[in-house]
């Protein structure tokens, strides 16, 4: 048993046509035992700006709120919103800080440029490495089912981006056994922001 | 055998690296390689073989032959017969490597057997099982009874203890004396009782079972609740769930009552909790 | 201020091992640790008639699994220094990020070209420093100067200059091709096509390798980043649509939060009026 699948996650973050989505499963369990169903593992960190963490449940609690107040201080400093890009390397510093002690959790960023609205996504492993794409980021307990679903839903300038985040995230936790109860789906755009829970197995 | 000796062929001899004296001490037939001729595998020719094979068990970084681990079936007898109910979820570590298996094992018309461990095991020995019943019921003239049938189980599964087997089922049929179950596992452990439930989800299905069990049901009443008793337990352990199974035992032998996606049962009991 | 801050302030600098004594007893309690994403790689350098070539692959894994098809693993060290990095993703990246700062406050200091020697030291400074446990393999190169120079870094802290280098897990198969076909003083498009080959060599031969070539050509007061400079595997194009058609997914709630725009900039014309 690894300490990543110790309470089970999946996330999945889409860049489409000036938007960005990014979603993830509701359970928080312990191994086996499913303990909640409406657990939040996406956290909104400026009004275009979301991450998503997976891995142990007590790591994402802690490297959210600790995140939150990194990005407090720098937004009272600059005043002003961050840029996505920025806030990812803000996130690798705090990884990267306990490279040899590290939080068990890899985070998934999806935003929009504060004054530009350019898209943006990444992931980062554990330790901090970051990983900028224009296609798709995924982490989780079932990033081969959920690999395997964007490399052939996703294609460039994708405008019904819901769909397909939603899909490739609800069949890829179908095959995960620690991951699932419920699906949440985050559509960020520049003038509004779309939050739908989906219809999901409960197996 | 027979022919052998009669060729004046040593067959033994032939075989490297197996010592002869553990071959004959193991009374293995080499001429006829069904294992079932007296319903035992070939055992590694080593003295102690179980200590052995549980050695081999517990060693790390060999391929993972355990398969479908994760289960919750159930049995209970009521009224007008037995119900036995099963998920259909097959797992492999974390990864689902099925939704639609078949957990329920049709002995004969009159004999179900559920599947918990390891399957290859459960659906292997049921077999075996199967057999047996067979050549009973020609050499006697009369059904095997419940209770013999889950004894001849039991004793197979006790002479392999400790070997590695991995076996808990349910043995629910219908004889002279009446509608049986009967637990039956590796351990060799054989007991009968109204109610059981076998696997990861049984603490779930229990919880359910427990509190809506009555003897005297309708048969729609122990139909929803074996059905209850296993969506729980989909719902809440994470190596149980697929579609639920339901079997009725009755007096003229076993039907197939119902097969249901778990996720239509979630919606449809949400809905009638929303009513209520 | 004597009243203690609520909340620790954000450390001031250097590794925090807060969590060691936690992830050790969950390790313990037979936990096992996730493995952080590496560089299976395949990067080289060479030194030619005007300068240097540095070369990579743009594969990164995580276990099996191919995480990155297209990552840079050419760093920016100086403006006349690069550095390729291979192993530990995050270690090569954030060693080469930290040597990149220093160095620019060292050329402030100074006010001078930073030198190659500078990068290297500074480097195998650092990572000798961490016994290994930083696993950044480099292969750093740049013109200062006193010329072209090419380094090859290991992550205990030892060097090496030489005219020509590879490392990571494709190493080996790039070495056979350096072995083959070095020469002294070559011309530019030969020593590109050169380091082309050695990386293609990793790509194909090793399968902690692949996708494309990327280079980048060092000469004095000039560098050409070429991103990608070769693609040794195209993509092929897909032959079926997979979309799902709109309405396909059953939504049990849904919210909408509009966002207000900012005003960035006002301009008000004047209506003419005569």
């Amino acid at each position: 048993m690894s300490i990543m699948s110790y309470n089970g996650s999946a996330i999945v973050a889409m860049r489409g046509k000036n938007c960005v989505a990014i979603a993830s499963d509701r359970r928080f369990g312990i191994q086996a035992q499913t303990v909640s169903m409406e657990r939040q593992k996406i956290f909104e960190m400026a009004p275009r700006l979301y991450i998503g963490l997976s891995g142990l449940g007590t790591d994402v609690q802690t490297v959210a709120n600790r995140l939150k107040f990194r990005l407090n201080l720098y937004t009272l400093r600059e005043n002003r919103n961050i840029k996505p890009k920025t806030f990812m390397s803000m996130v690798a510093n705090l990884l990267y800080e306990r490279r040899f002690g590290p939080y068990f959790t890899e985070p998934v960023i999806a935003g929009l440029d504060p004054k530009t609205f350019e898209p943006f996504i990444c992931n980062l492993d554990l330790i901090g490495c970051p990983m900028v794409t224009d296609d798709f980021v995924v982490a989780g307990t079932c990033t081969e089912q959920l690999y395997g679903m964007c490399e052939s839903l996703w294609q460039p300038r994708l405008d019904d981006l819901f769909e397909t985040i939603s899909q490739a995230l609800l069949n890829a936790v179908d095959r995960d056994a620690v991951s699932g109860w419920g699906v949440i789906v985050h559509v960020i755009e520049k003038d509004k922001i779309t939050t739908k829970t989906l219809k999901a197995r409960m197996d | 055998m027979a022919l052998e000796q009669i060729c004046g062929l040593n067959l033994h001899q032939h075989i490297d690296g197996f010592p002869d004296k553990s071959l004959q001490s193991m009374n293995i037939s080499l001429l006829n390689d069904d294992p079932l001729q007296d319903s035992k595998f070939t055992l590694p020719p080593v003295a102690e073989p179980a200590e052995y094979l549980s050695q081999l068990a517990k060693r790390d970084g060999g391929p993972k032959i355990r398969f479908l681990h994760g289960t919750t079936t159930l049995g209970f007898k009521f009224e007008h017969g037995v119900i036995i109910a099963v998920d259909s979820r097959a797992t492999a570590g974390p990864y689902i490597a099925s939704q639609t298996v078949k957990k329920v094992i049709e002995i004969n018309p009159y004999l179900l057997g559920t599947m918990a461990g390891g399957a290859a095991d459960c659906s292997f020995w049921e077999r075996v099982l199967a057999e047996q019943c067979r050549i009973y019921e020609l050499r006697n003239k009369e059904r095997i009874s419940v209770a013999a049938a889950s004894k001849l189980l039991a004793n197979i599964l006790y002479n392999y203890k400790g070997m590695g087997l991995s076996v808990g089922t349910m043995i629910a049929g219908w004889d002279k004396r009446g509608p049986g179950l009967y637990y039956v596992d590796s351990d060799g452990t054989r007991c009968t009782d109204r109610l059981f439930s076998v696997g990861s989800g049984s603490p779930y299905a229990y919880g359910v079972l427990d509190t809506g069990y009555k003897y005297e049901m309708t048969v729609e009443e122990a139909y929803d609740l074996g059905q209850r008793a296993i969506y729980h337990a989909t719902h809440r352990d994470a190596y149980s769930g697929g579609v639920v199974n339901l079997y009725h035992m009755q007096e003229t032998g076993w039907v197939k009552v119902s097969q249901t996606d778990v996720k239509d049962l979630h919606y449809r009991y949400q809905e009638e909790k929303g009513q209520a | 201020m004597s009243s203690a801050p609520l909340v620790a302030p954000p450390s001031s600098g250097g590794f925090v091992f807060e969590n060691v004594r936690r992830n050790a007893l969950l390790e313990r309690n037979g936990l096992k640790g996730p493995t952080a994403r590496k560089t299976g790689t395949t990067i080289a350098g060479i030194v030619f008639k005007d300068g240097i070539i540095l070369g990579a692959d743009t594969r990164a894994t995580e276990d099996t699994i191919v995480a990155d098809k297209n990552c840079s693993k050419i760093h920016f060290i100086a403006p006349n220094i690069y550095c390729c990095g291979a192993g530990t993703a995050a270690d090569t990246e954030m060693t080469t990020q930290m040597i990149s700062s220093n160095l620019e406050l060292h050329r402030l200091s100074t006010g001078k070209e930073v030198r190659v020697v500078t990068a290297n030291r500074m480097l195998k400074q650092m990572l000798f420093r961490y016994q290994g446990y930083v696993g950044a393999a480099l292969v750093l190169g740049g013109v200062d100067i006193n010329g072209p120079h090419l380094y090859s870094i290991y992550p205990h802290g030892s060097t090496n200059k030489l005219p020509y280098c590879t490392m990571g897990s494709g190493s080996l198969a790039a070495m056979s091709v350096f072995e083959d076909r070095y020469k002294q003083d070559m011309e530019e498009e030969d020593a590109k096509k050169l380091v082309r080959d050695a990386i293609a060599a990793g790509i194909f031969n090793d399968l902690g390798s692949g996708t494309n070539i990327d280079l980048c050509v060092i000469k004095k007061g000039k560098v050409d980043y070429l991103r990608p400079y070769d693609e040794a595997n195209v993509k092929g194009v897909r032959q079926g649509d997979y979309s799902y058609k709109r309405g396909t997914t059953a939504v049990l709630t849904k919210m909408v939060t509009p966002l207000s725009l900012d005003v960035i900039d006002t301009t008000v014309e004047v209506m003419e009026v005569s």
